[in-house]
């Protein structure tokens, strides 16, 4: 076997025939739902070039290592934009979280395109939110300077 | 570019082509056009690679709640990157990768709780017939829906590598051997040989169980 190779042959025919059957079985029987199609289609609204995009640089979920008994620890998450870094903590009841070097901003918190929840975060930079984010969340943060957001995530 | 139909997704790593002729610059072009502000460029997008974005959401098995989460985050994330994505021409490769490392952070998320219940489902035709399926269960088309029905069931039959790769492979239009990588973390160079030998297996397993 080797890179160069062809499908030609009557078997590799064959190869070819089955393949495209599956294609057109997932087609009918497993097709992209058509709400999530929609949700694709009205994503284009979040690309803002405007706004700075901080990347996650931690999570827990894959970066920590698990602690022993503890099964619902609380996702901790770190987002860096530069020399602003958001620090969030992913609880039952919401989100905690901290914004540094420590300044006041005006955060929303998104749910998807439509979908935002105000927050404020004081004078040191932290934030609450009581709303427990369910499904793809990002931070839209407002500081005097600039507009910095998040990368989207499934809480 | 002007968006137009998606037809298919560059195959950009070897001289190895499946399923007809392909414009290895158009999913670059079309990136280029939606940072643009072009919406008809990112509904072309939508529509040529979300069949990937599901399959590797389907490769993985998860829940449908999941796996409706993990699709809308990585476009969600694709819009966000959009503009500064590296290599435009290799969106396909981006997205299947994004999708695949948020399904294993799902998997990952599961196996630190205490499950009540099994999340992950079969890869089973859902019980609500869609318009399709209506169509195929005419008269006419009764042997072809039952062909049909038998291949996605032996699809469970085949081994989990198996299975992930043709759930993936058989995305339209035909994806890429990189986005196949990226999409399942396999090296492009295993990828012909694991798929001549599942689709043999499966063509085994319709012949021997088939003659009906």
């Amino acid at each position: 076997m080797n890179g160069d190779e062809r499908p030609e042959g009557p078997e590799e025919f064959a190869d070819g025939l089955l393949e495209e059957e599956l294609r057109q079985a997932a087609a009918v029987l497993d097709p992209v739902p058509v709400e999530l199609v929609q949700a694709a289609l009205d994503a284009f609204a979040l690309h803002d070039l405007d706004a700075r995009l901080a990347e996650l640089t931690f999570d827990s979920l894959v970066d920590a290592l698990p602690v022993r008994g503890v099964t619902d620890a609380p996702r901790m998450l770190t987002f860096r934009a530069g020399e602003v870094t958001v620090d969030v903590e992913v609880t039952e009841e919401g989100l905690i979280g901290q914004l540094l070097p420590p300044q006041s901003a005006r955060i929303e918190v998104l749910g998807g395109p439509q979908t935002t929840h105000p927050v404020i975060a004081d004078t040191l930079g932290r934030f609450t939110s009581d709303a427990p984010p369910s499904g793809p969340f990002a931070l839209r943060l407002r500081t005097g300077a600039e507009v910095i957001v998040t990368e989207w995530l499934r809480a | 570019m002007r968006a137009g139909t998606l037809r298919s997704t560059a195959y950009d790593d070897r001289p190895y082509t499946r399923g007809g002729a392909v414009d290895r610059t158009e999913v670059g072009a079309l990136v280029q056009s939606a940072v643009d502000g072009d919406a008809a460029a990112w509904k072309a997008l939508v529509e040529g690679m979300s069949p990937l974005v599901w399959s590797v959401v389907r490769a993985h098995r998860l829940s449908d709640a999941d796996g409706h989460e993990v699709f809308q985050t990585t476009w969600f994330r694709f819009a966000q990157h959009l503009g500064r994505i590296r290599e435009p021409d290799k969106a396909g490769a981006w997205l299947a990768s994004t999708a695949r490392h948020e399904c294993l952070k799902v998997l990952k998320g599961l196996a630190r709780l205490t499950l009540t219940d099994d999340p992950r489902v079969l890869d089973r035709a859902s019980e609500d017939r869609t318009p399709e399926e209506t169509f195929i269960d005419s008269e006419e088309a009764a042997d072809r829906a039952e062909r049909v029905r038998r291949l996605w069931q032996e699809l469970d039959g085949l081994g989990e590598r198996c299975r992930q790769l043709l759930r993936v492979l058989m995305a339209s239009p035909p994806p890429s051997y990189g986005e196949i990588s990226a999409a399942l973390g396999i090296a492009v160079g295993s990828i012909g040989p694991l798929r001549q030998r599942c689709l043999r297996r499966l063509r085994a397993r319709m012949d021997t169980r088939g003659a009906v």
